[in-house]
């Protein structure tokens, strides 16, 4: 059962088509690729999930619920969080205050499911592996670390889903292997549906289950990693025609 | 019909002398993302310079005209922007406003210093009254004729200019991404002075051409809220649209003419209401506006840099300022008493501007029109005795505090899902309102149903008296200042409090990202309107406070430029810190105050004191002058201060040496060897001369980059800028 149902989002900027009868779903239990050359609209589709965008047409369903019309806030509450691709943390906090305050969020939403924050912060620090530098401001730290803050902070909202755009770009290559392995661990601890916007083939083909391919707006691919491997649509678009 | 044709031909006139001040403010702000509140004042200086040449040195007409319009206004324009606009590029939002409002007041302090305000002035309509000819068998003046025309033109030319020219297709590329217009071979910085240039001159244009419409006499503050008022229009057109802007321009002349022939004579409050209408109009086109997109922190990110106290260090920076108020006390004489009062009554208010604007990124332009609220509810529902022994009570007060919040909520509601800009907008529409209508309202109406006389405003002036709590009454004024003082320092403590509680933190996030606090489920809207209607509460307090340690308070002591002043003078000390906002309230309440009327007394005492007036026309200058310098240092003047006395720390035995020194001259005071004023230059000298000193005798304290503060260091922005470039570089489609 998908945790993410997105069908026939279309969105336009002025007269450029940049979403087309965009359709994938986000299954519980797992990581979703959602890949494709730059400028295919990944980022669009996240700010139109998340509702940052409004779409000119399509339904967003967040865990069985249409969310089509709800602001950003309302989607968080049904479960959704998101990182950035640009780096939208909060400049002003320290590490621990930017996941901090995430949980704090998390607490005004009513009674029911209250987190315990400072001990959930320290938690979700020590999981992520950011405890060298948790007491930091957030702009001293290299992007590759930041974005790990991100994805720390997402987590405090206690998600059913969680969109990452881009995490592990900036990152070396020993982060982004740790950082499969958090990914995996999240999935199979918390039980977390994860959607994974990411360039780094290595940890696509590694850490998701199922793929989709975006490419000029449109999915010209969905199934599982060999499947994608293999799709002559997606070699095309990514190499060209041939 | 006769009558509506000459009423719909005035509108149509007023409304294109709008029309062209509103399209200079969408041209700047189109191609540099600055919202100028100056084009008022603009507009007022041109006005007055075209009177000087005109009827003060008897040119003919067309020089002085061509004098103004081609030369001296453009002039200006390029000389704002060249040294003081491109300057502002990435600091907050009430950075750029606040530096525009300073040259407002700059302006304005100018006109004042060049053309005394108490000689009457006024401008005739071109070719003289007598210059009409008949249309429709209404008599139309030339100079109407002329003012349709200008607007006509302009509204065509503009719109040719942005959609037919290479030119006005890359103003409008300018501020969206000047770094990619560049790359694509255009010259943002050229086209963002011309804009600039001729946004001046259209502000020129309209002053002159207004000026003899609406009577012909020359007043500095009229005339500049006159132009304002034209912001109205440009909010039609949501800053973009000339079209639109000018649609809205016209509706609004018709408008204001309309009203003023068809509302009957009995509603006394139709002539206010008609010089309100502008701001009404700005308010209801606020709330109609389509959603903003929520930003990011990409496009947030600025120079400003504020840290947090600790609440211990905020608690003995408080009995510090208590200490040295108590010490005050003994040596001040009950009017210099008065005046500190006023001062710190003034960072009151500034605080609900650090708390609003400092840690929410939230901007309020008339913090003392809500005082204004809070006085008159004050004095209508929560005073008790009468005559010398009338005081305020402190449910009258807690009333009036209460009353102002929710108006507060009220005026933000509709501007909440809006940008900084329009909820600033909303809060000078709400003052000019207050000033307009509420305490204009003198004169006693007749409640229908009740038959009650009432006025909100009786007589124009209002007699507050002090506040009584209990066995605390604040008719002395030492009482009065020692209270105050303690209510500065309660609330700062609070408001530092609240800043490190996770509410605190919320804002902070909001103010950093709106678009990730959302996503991680904020409700952005409920969080600003709660610390909307906390800052409000807190002016209200001031207000009250301020009105009555004024003891006698009338329109003069609300009207928005008194607010912008404080917002400007705040931000100069620090809007981030609550020792900003007392800086801030000290030099909008006591200190040019006490400079201005040195000099002037200087002036008239010593006689031939020509210098004397200068420099007290200087002081009154000064604070724009401050407040335009915001530029180079927009984290205001506390910060800087404090990381130039940080290193002394290492230093101890200077900073002790300067506290003995400090405490001798006070001692010197104390004991009438030494006047007050030599104190004041003594405290100033010790606080120039200690870093010096400390630099000489502990160089090393200065020098170690270990012991450098940390406000000082550069945020590393730079790895997130070069990601982003080596993203669009390396993900190039193949």
């Amino acid at each position: 059962m998908p945790v993410l149902e997105v069908s026939g989002v279309c969105v336009a900027f002025g007269g450029a088509q940049v979403l087309t009868e965009v359709s994938l779903t986000v299954a519980e239990r797992g990581v979703t690729g959602l890949i494709g050359p730059n400028g295919a609209g990944k980022t669009t589709l996240f700010n139109v999930v998340s509702g940052l965008l409004a779409p000119k047409s399509g339904r967003v369903i967040i865990d069985g619920h249409d969310v089509t019309k709800a602001g950003p806030s309302r989607r968080a509450r049904r479960g959704l969080s998101r990182t950035y691709q640009r780096l939208e943390l909060f400049t002003s906090l320290t590490v621990r205050d930017n996941i901090k305050v995430a949980g704090e969020i998390r607490n005004t939403w009513g009674r029911r499911g209250r987190i315990d924050v400072g001990a959930e912060t320290d938690h979700v620090i020590e999981l992520v592996g950011l405890g060298d530098v948790a007491d930091r401001e957030v702009s001293e730290l290299p992007t590759g670390r930041a974005r790990v803050v991100e994805v720390a902070r997402a987590l405090m909202t206690q998600p059913k889903v969680l969109l990452l755009d881009e995490p592990a770009s900036g990152q070396t290559e020993q982060e982004t292997e740790a950082f499969g392995l958090l990914l995996r661990q999240l999935v199979d601890e918390r039980g977390l549906a994860i959607c994974l916007v990411e360039h780094d083939v290595g940890l696509v083909m590694g850490t998701c289950e199922h793929i989709h391919v975006l490419d000029y707006g449109e999915v010209i691919a969905s199934g599982t990693p060999d499947q994608i491997k293999d799709d002559p649509a997606v070699i095309s678009a990514y190499l060209g025609a041939p | 019909m006769h009558l509506l044709l000459t009423y719909t031909i005035l509108g149509l006139v007023t409304g294109a002398v709008y029309g062209i001040a509103a399209s200079g403010l969408v041209l700047t702000y189109t191609t540099s993302g600055i919202f100028n509140f100056a084009q008022g004042a603009m507009a007022m200086l041109a006005a007055f310079t075209y009177w000087q040449f005109r009827y003060g040195w008897n040119w003919p007409a067309p020089l002085a005209l061509f004098t103004v319009l081609v030369v001296l206004a453009p002039l200006l324009g390029i000389f704002l922007y060249v040294f003081i606009m491109r300057g502002i590029r990435q600091t907050a939002d009430v950075t750029k406003i606040v530096v525009t409002i300073g040259i407002m007041l700059g302006l304005i302090a100018l006109a004042q210093w060049i053309w005394n305000p108490g000689v009457p002035r006024t401008d005739q309509l071109f070719f003289g009254n007598a210059a009409k000819f008949k249309f429709l068998g209404v008599y139309v003046t030339d100079h109407e004729a002329i003012a349709l025309g200008c607007g006509v033109l302009i509204a065509v030319g503009i719109r040719l200019l942005f959609t037919s020219t290479r030119t006005g297709v890359a103003m409008r590329a300018v501020v969206d991404n000047p770094a990619l217009l560049q790359l694509n071979g255009g010259r943002p910085e050229r086209l963002a002075a011309f804009s600039w240039a001729l946004g001046a001159a259209l502000a020129a244009l309209a002053g002159i051409l207004i000026t003899p419409i609406s009577g012909g006499t020359l007043d500095v503050h009229v005339l500049t809220l006159l132009v304002l008022d034209s912001i109205a229009a440009a909010m039609f057109g949501r800053l973009r649209s000339i079209w639109l802007t000018f649609a809205g321009a016209i509706v609004l002349g018709l408008a204001s003419t309309y009203v003023l022939g068809y509302f009957p004579e009995s509603w006394e409050w139709a002539s206010n209401f008609r010089i309100a209408l502008p701001m009404i109009v700005l308010f209801v086109v606020l709330i109609v506006l389509p959603q903003d997109r929520l930003r990011g922190a990409t496009l947030l990110r600025t120079r400003e840099r504020f840290t947090v106290p600790t609440i211990r260090s905020a608690v003995t920076w408080g009995a510090i300022l208590l200490v040295v108020v108590l010490a005050l006390e003994q040596v001040m004489d009950s009017s210099d008493m008065g005046s500190l009062t006023v001062g710190i009554i003034y960072g009151i208010i500034a605080l609900s501007l650090t708390l609003l604007t400092g840690y929410a990124g939230e901007i309020n332009l008339a913090p003392v029109s809500f005082g204004a609220i809070a006085t008159i509810i004050v004095f209508h529902l929560g005073l008790s005795g009468s005559g010398l022994t009338q005081r305020i009570t402190l449910w009258g007060l807690i009333l009036g505090i209460a009353v102002t919040a929710i108006v507060g909520g009220l005026i933000a509601l509709p501007a909440l899902r809006l940008r900084g800009l329009y909820l600033a907008l909303a809060t000078l529409a709400f003052g000019v309102f207050v000033s307009d209508m509420i305490i204009a309202d003198i004169a006693p109406h007749v409640l229908p149903i009740f038959h009650l006389h009432y006025s909100i405003f009786p007589d124009g002036t209002l007699q507050i008296p002090a506040l009584k709590i209990g066995p605390l009454d604040l008719s002395s004024s030492k009482t009065f200042l020692t209270t105050s003082t303690c209510i500065f320092v309660l609330i700062g403590i609070g408001l530092i409090a609240l800043r490190r509680s996770n509410y605190g933190r919320r804002l902070t996030a909001m103010k950093d990202s709106p678009a990730a606090a959302a996503t991680l489920g904020q409700n952005l809207i409920k969080l600003k309107l709660s610390v909307f209607m906390i800052s409000a509460a807190i002016a209200g307090l001031g207000g009250v406070l301020l009105s009555s340690a004024l003891v006698s308070v009338s329109d003069t002591t609300y009207i928005i430029f008194i607010s912008l002043a404080l917002v400007m003078l705040t931000v100069v000390g620090g809007i981030g810190n609550v020792a900003g906002a007392l800086m801030g309230g000290i030099l909008a309440g006591t200190a040019f105050q006490a400079l201005t009327s040195t000099f002037t007394n200087l002036s008239t005492d010593r006689g031939g004191g020509g210098f004397w007036n200068v420099l007290a026309n200087l002081s009154l200058v000064a604070p724009a002058l401050i407040g335009v310098s915001l530029g180079r240092n927009p984290s205001g003047a506390v910060p800087q201060i404090v990381s130039s006395y940080r290193p002394l720390w290492q230093a101890k035995g200077v900073l002790l040496l300067g506290v003995m020194a400090e405490i001798v001259a006070y001692l010197l005071v104390l004991t009438k060897v030494m006047g007050n004023w030599w104190l004041v230059l003594a405290t100033a000298l010790i606080a120039i001369a200690l870093p010096a000193v400390g630099r000489l005798v502990a160089p090393e304290a200065f020098l170690d980059p270990v012991k450098a503060p940390p406000a000082q260091q550069q945020p590393a922005t730079t790895p997130v800028a070069v990601d982003i470039v080596v993203e669009s570089v390396a993900d190039a489609r193949p």
